[in-house]
């Protein structure tokens, strides 16, 4: 099982990148013009707060010592406290985490249940009004602004049809898949027209490639070569698109769950940076990162399982 | 991989437009958008920033073709002004990172080595970022307004091209004719001006219609977020974020600029897939 | 006696649009029960094509079949799809390409075993092994459940030929089924065919461009040129007596039959050699950070010394380190170790000194026509490229002299102002050719660079070389997996074999007397045009085993 090694290794050449994303989201704070203190505290802060943070965050020593801090603290699991909401940061992100993963992994799902019967039915169909059909829609998919495609989707299932909640963000179980179903398809639709074009023009090279031709030489059905051959030999490039997505995704989740009114990381993130709450800001990038940088980690182990040819 | 452009004799140009429909209909989408904006002023039937108190929230009409807004704005003619600002959005925002990404790409591609690591490095510490939180995150530091969001374009954008181009220039580095002319003694320069630049740049102008797409989404979503183009400025993503509020009420003025930047980026997307056909490039 | 399959009168059209072209036009061909059928012709003249028409898997929806029939057992054939696998196989040439890499290779051999043969799972397993024991591998049960990258080409090849038998036909399609391999390989993989129409009474199509192959493989041959078969026959009449000229030209080309006489000048080295190898060592660096750093030697240890006017040949399979071997003499590829002199210069010693020379006085030729040329420059372009960089032809001199290199390698001038990818293979490698010339060059070194083109056209850049390398003084150093040609172009041949030199000497002699067992393998493995050599010049192939990696 040495194909499998690289998940004992791999985390270790994660830390270049994962000090990488230290670097910026400390040094994005410092560039806000101002003493660092106010900046971190807002305008109302008392003296004492501001003397808190100074010596917590070293901030009267030099730019490499308090980078120093900041890893410290880090680990610590200290990010400071918000202003807004006056709480430590890791304790608002936790209590924020749940509806965007839940949202996320409801657009994955979705875009997923969408695109892998499209791009079959376009790619087995290639040329007929289907297929025709499914190009352009995908195409054109790619282009819909979330925060529109939000609000149509609004106006049409809540507001016309009244079939779903307008937004917000529910207490049980039930009441949340509700809630998520609008903002999640609202994600989904914009992935699923990348994810469709990928499978479609690989379905499409299967179809015409020579594993296919010698399957059917060999006297399989069309079925057989599709669902035996194609498809996984398909799969392998989509997750990876997927992967490298995933970063729009999670991007996607400021805007669409400010739309939806969605109480997550997103909302929380875009509220920061209106009230100037920067704490928040930089604990939620920094978030987001570590989350993108898992997701591609995760993607790698699923591609060494679909393709048996690849060692990392 | 990379086929070569094939030249044709300036007359057949339209001939050769025509057999490709996809190009066409591309090319004209962004021609009438251009157009549109250039001439906005002549175009639009009113002034997009007058507000008509007697003429609020009014239905799609002969005299207001896409209704008007809470102000008594006519939308028609705020999505027509809008084109002005999110195509300037589109092509600065493209054109910057396509620049800073080319040369960096050519130059990690061609080196290798430690220029290579360390710009590989920083490459995947930014793409380590959902790409709209850093852009958000860069602009809250800026300060709200389209020349940030520019600026952050232009340090955030320039990865995917760099990526993408270094990758070429690594794979155009081990074919045969670039080896040739390095045994035949031409120099550096000649070899990454002449041999493998041209036949990289054919990928990332294609990207180029795509990321065009991906940056009017972006701008237009920042603004939206109320970090980019500020009201009363008719820009599209305002424009539907303005119209939250009166979404139960007035449909028309979410989906009219909607829809002018599903068109446009239509536009941008089949322009890119024509040219991915025409140059021979792999998306 | 009735054949078992009968083609008659067969047609296939292309047709788009208004369009209309003729692919294959009245083919007419039988095979009988047990016999081998060589199927022969250069590339476009509808060799493939034909197999493909047989079991109706066309490789474009815009073609048609227009006319004739296929009788299968003397019934016409209405339903090709119905005999795909069973009755009618198919072997493939590039096995890499034609496996399922997600699917192991029992999955692949067990999905025909339980569609035609109806086994259950289980049995399948046994029976998948069995076969795999069959064509050859030395651990089938472990084969079974190996995915195929982890198999080296000629194992895939007897992969995909026991995943075409688990189907249980009686016609077996080998489509150029070894064209991708080394000769080693080619002669195992052919024996195998025979040895398997032998044992199950298998009818073959054998589908190849080399006449060598055929000859000593197939009872019939069928020679194919731009869609008709022009001329088919008992082999041993058809080489013997061809009638066609064609058949003629295509005998010809082959370069088994030896064009030049076997004196070759014997040079007297008297002068000092033009390139000097010591004891060269060529590492690569594989494998990643923490993941086990690995250095693979592609050269261990290489010396030799080549004169001027020589023309060497430099032979080996692939992963010889032949290759290797010519980039790191221009200074393409760093050397690890060892010496490379150039007209008494070293290479590593004074680099710059000496790569200024080797820029002014080697130039190299390479194996893709097309890839070795730059896409976006015409021909024309190309050439006076090397010359305005050379700075020794006067600017205004440029367009005559590029025309006289046209001239010289046999270009039309007029294709100077066309892009690679609108001129054929063989234009091409002489547009290639004629850059490397522009140098003004003492030494080319040729790197494969007839391996892609068609025998006719092979024969015709050799003859290019060898006028050359006469008319000009040139040294030439030619690598090439092809020993055939070598010996036919090359006074003196060195043989190289995971990174060493193993027989170095004067053409004549190696072929004649190889000194050592891996030269003799090589040698008997050359596919040759006389029918009654025995195929692998009747070496056992057991005792082959140990290069058969």
């Amino acid at each position: 099982m040495h194909r499998y090694r690289f998940v004992l290794y791999r985390p270790i050449q994660l830390i270049p990148v994962l000090f990488g994303i230290s670097v910026i989201t400390f040094v994005l704070i410092r560039l806000i013009p101002g003493d660092p203190a106010r900046v971190l505290l807002g305008t109302r802060a008392t003296p004492t707060a501001i003397a808190n943070i100074r010596a917590q965050y070293g901030l009267d020593e030099p730019l490499l010592t308090q980078y120093v801090y900041f890893v410290k603290n880090l680990f610590a699991g200290e990010m400071g406290r918000s202003i807004l909401y006056k709480v430590d940061v890791v304790q608002l992100i936790g209590t924020r985490i749940e509806p965007t993963l839940a949202l996320v992994a409801m657009g994955v799902v979705l875009s997923l249940l969408i695109s892998v019967p499209f791009a079959t039915i376009s790619a087995r169909r290639q040329g007929t009004l289907a297929d025709h059909t499914v190009r352009m829609l995908s195409t054109a998919g790619i282009g819909f602004p979330s925060f529109w495609l939000g609000a149509m989707l609004i106006i049409l299932f809540a507001v016309k049809l009244d079939w779903l909640p307008v937004s917000g963000y529910g207490g049980t179980f039930g009441e949340k898949l509700q809630h998520l179903v609008l903002p999640g398809l609202t994600i989904a639709l914009s992935l699923s027209a990348i994810l469709t074009r990928s499978l479609r023009a690989g379905m499409i090279a299967g179809l015409k490639s020579d594993i296919a031709t010698a399957a059917r030489a060999r006297g399989m059905s069309e079925g057989v070569v599709f669902w035996r051959h194609v498809l996984p030999n398909a799969l392998v490039p989509t997750v990876n698109l997927l992967a490298v997505n995933i970063g729009w995704l999670i991007g996607g989740t400021v805007v669409v769950e400010s739309v939806f009114a969605v109480t997550g990381l997103g909302q929380l993130m875009a509220r920061g940076i209106f009230t100037r709450d920067y704490m928040v800001v930089q604990g939620v990038a920094l978030a987001f990162a570590c989350a993108t940088v898992l997701v591609n980690f995760l993607a790698d182990i699923i591609t060494v399982v679909l393709d048996p040819r690849i060692e990392l | 991989m990379t086929a070569p452009a094939q030249t044709f004799p300036a007359g057949r140009w339209s001939q050769w437009l025509g057999q490709r429909p996809i190009l066409l209909i591309g090319l004209a989408i962004l021609g009438t958008f251009l157009m549109t904006a250039i001439f906005a002023r002549f175009v639009a039937p009113y002034d997009p920033l007058f507000q008509d108190g007697a003429a609020r929230l009014l239905p799609p009409s002969m005299a207001h073709p896409f209704g008007t807004d809470n102000f008594g704005r006519d939308v028609l003619s705020r999505v027509i002004w809008g084109a002005r600002v999110d195509l300037q959005m589109a092509v600065i925002g493209v054109v910057f990172p396509f620049l800073i990404g080319t040369a960096v790409g050519t130059i990690a591609g061609y080196f290798g080595g430690w220029i290579d690591t360390v710009l590989m490095r920083v490459i995947d510490v930014v793409l380590a970022f959902p790409f709209l939180v850093l852009m958000l995150s860069i602009i809250s530091i800026l300060g709200p307004g389209l020349a940030s969001f520019y600026i952050a374009m232009a340090l955030v954008g320039w990865v995917s091209y760099a990526r993408l181009v270094r990758a070429q220039i690594l794979v155009l580095k081990t074919q045969d004719f670039s080896v040739a002319a390095a045994s035949l003694g031409f120099s550096r320069r000649r070899i990454m001006f002449r041999h493998l630049l041209p036949n990289a740049l054919a990928g990332s102008l294609v990207f180029v219609m795509s990321d065009a797409v991906l940056v009017l989404l972006n701008g237009a979503a920042i603004s939206y977020l109320g970090l980019g183009v500020q009201p009363p400025t008719a820009e599209w993503g305002i424009m539907v974020a303005e119209a939250q509020g009166f979404i139960t009420q007035a449909w028309w003025i979410t989906l009219f600029p909607g829809l002018a930047i599903v068109t446009l980026a239509f536009g941008f997307s089949l322009t890119g897939d024509a040219l991915a056909d025409v140059m021979g490039v792999q998306e | 006696m009735m054949p078992l399959l009968d083609i008659q009168n067969l047609s296939v059209t292309f047709r788009d649009g208004e369009e209309r072209r003729e692919l294959l036009r009245d083919i007419s061909v039988h095979l009988g029960k047990g016999e081998i059928l060589g199927l022969v012709g250069e590339s476009g003249s509808g060799k493939s094509l034909l197999c493909r028409a047989v079991i109706g898997l066309l490789p474009s929806s815009k073609l048609h079949v227009t006319g004739g029939r296929v009788l299968l057992n003397g019934q016409e054939l209405t339903d090709t799809a119905a005999v795909r696998g069973r009755p009618i196989g198919m072997i493939f040439q590039n096995p890499t390409s034609h496996l399922d890499p997600v699917m192991t290779i029992g999955k692949q051999i067990s999905e025909g075993l339980i569609r035609h043969r109806g086994l259950s799972r289980p049995e399948a397993g046994r029976e998948g092994i069995a076969l795999l024991d069959q064509v050859g591998f030395p651990d089938p049960a472990a084969a079974f459940v190996s995915y195929p990258h982890t198999f080296s080409g000629g194992m895939r090849q007897r992969a995909m030929i026991a995943i075409a038998l688990a189907c249980d036909p009686e016609i077996l399609i080998a489509d150029e089924p070894t064209t991708a391999l080394d000769v080693t390989i080619q002669a195992q993989i052919l024996q195998l065919l025979m040895d398997l129409r032998d044992r199950r009474g298998l009818s073959i199509i054998l589908v190849t461009h080399d006449l060598g192959v055929v000859a000593q493989t197939c009872d019939r041959i069928a020679v194919m040129r731009n869609g008709q078969i022009v001329e088919v026959g008992e082999k041993r009449a058809l080489l013997a007596h061809p009638h066609h000229p064609y058949t003629r030209q295509l005998i010809a080309s082959h370069p088994s039959l030896s064009h030049a006489s076997d004196e070759v000048p014997v040079h007297a080295h008297h002068k000092a050699p033009l390139f000097q190898v010591q004891d060269l060592r060529v590492e690569f660096a594989s494998g990643g950070w923490l993941g086990g750093r690995k250095t693979f030697r592609a050269l261990k240890d290489v010396s030799f010394d080549i004169w001027p006017g020589e023309t060497v040949g430099i032979v080996g399979e692939s992963g010889s380190g032949k290759s290797t071997l010519a980039r790191a003499m221009l200074g393409l590829v760093p050397i690890t170790a060892g010496e490379v002199l150039f007209e008494g210069q070293s290479l590593t010693k004074a680099p710059t000194a000496t790569l200024k020379a080797l820029r002014n006085h080697a130039a190299m030729v390479f194996q893709d026509p097309f890839n070795s040329l730059n896409p976006r420059m015409t021909i024309g372009q190309t050439i006076a490229e090397v010359l305005q960089s050379q700075g020794e032809t006067p600017v205004e001199q440029i367009p005559a002299r590029v025309d006289e290199l046209l001239d010289m390698v046999g270009l039309e001038r007029a294709l100077a102002g066309r892009r690679p990818r609108s001129l054929s293979g063989g234009q091409c490698q002489r547009a290639g050719i004629a850059r490397a010339l522009a140098v003004n060059p003492r030494v080319i070194l040729a790197d494969e660079c007839v391996a892609a083109l068609d025998v006719t056209i092979q024969a015709q850049i050799v003859a290019l070389f060898r006028k050359l390398a006469a008319d000009h003084g040139l040294t030439l150093i030619f690598i090439a997996h092809d020993l055939a040609i070598v010996r036919n172009l090359c006074e003196r041949v060195v043989v190289m074999h995971h990174g060493q030199i193993v027989e170095d000497g004067p053409s004549a002699r190696v072929f004649a007397q190889p000194a050592r067992a891996y030269t003799r393998a090589l040698i008997a493995a050359i596919p040759d045009i006389d029918p009654d050599r025995p195929i692998n010049g009747g070496i056992n192939p057991e005792t082959q085993q140990e290069y058969a990696t």
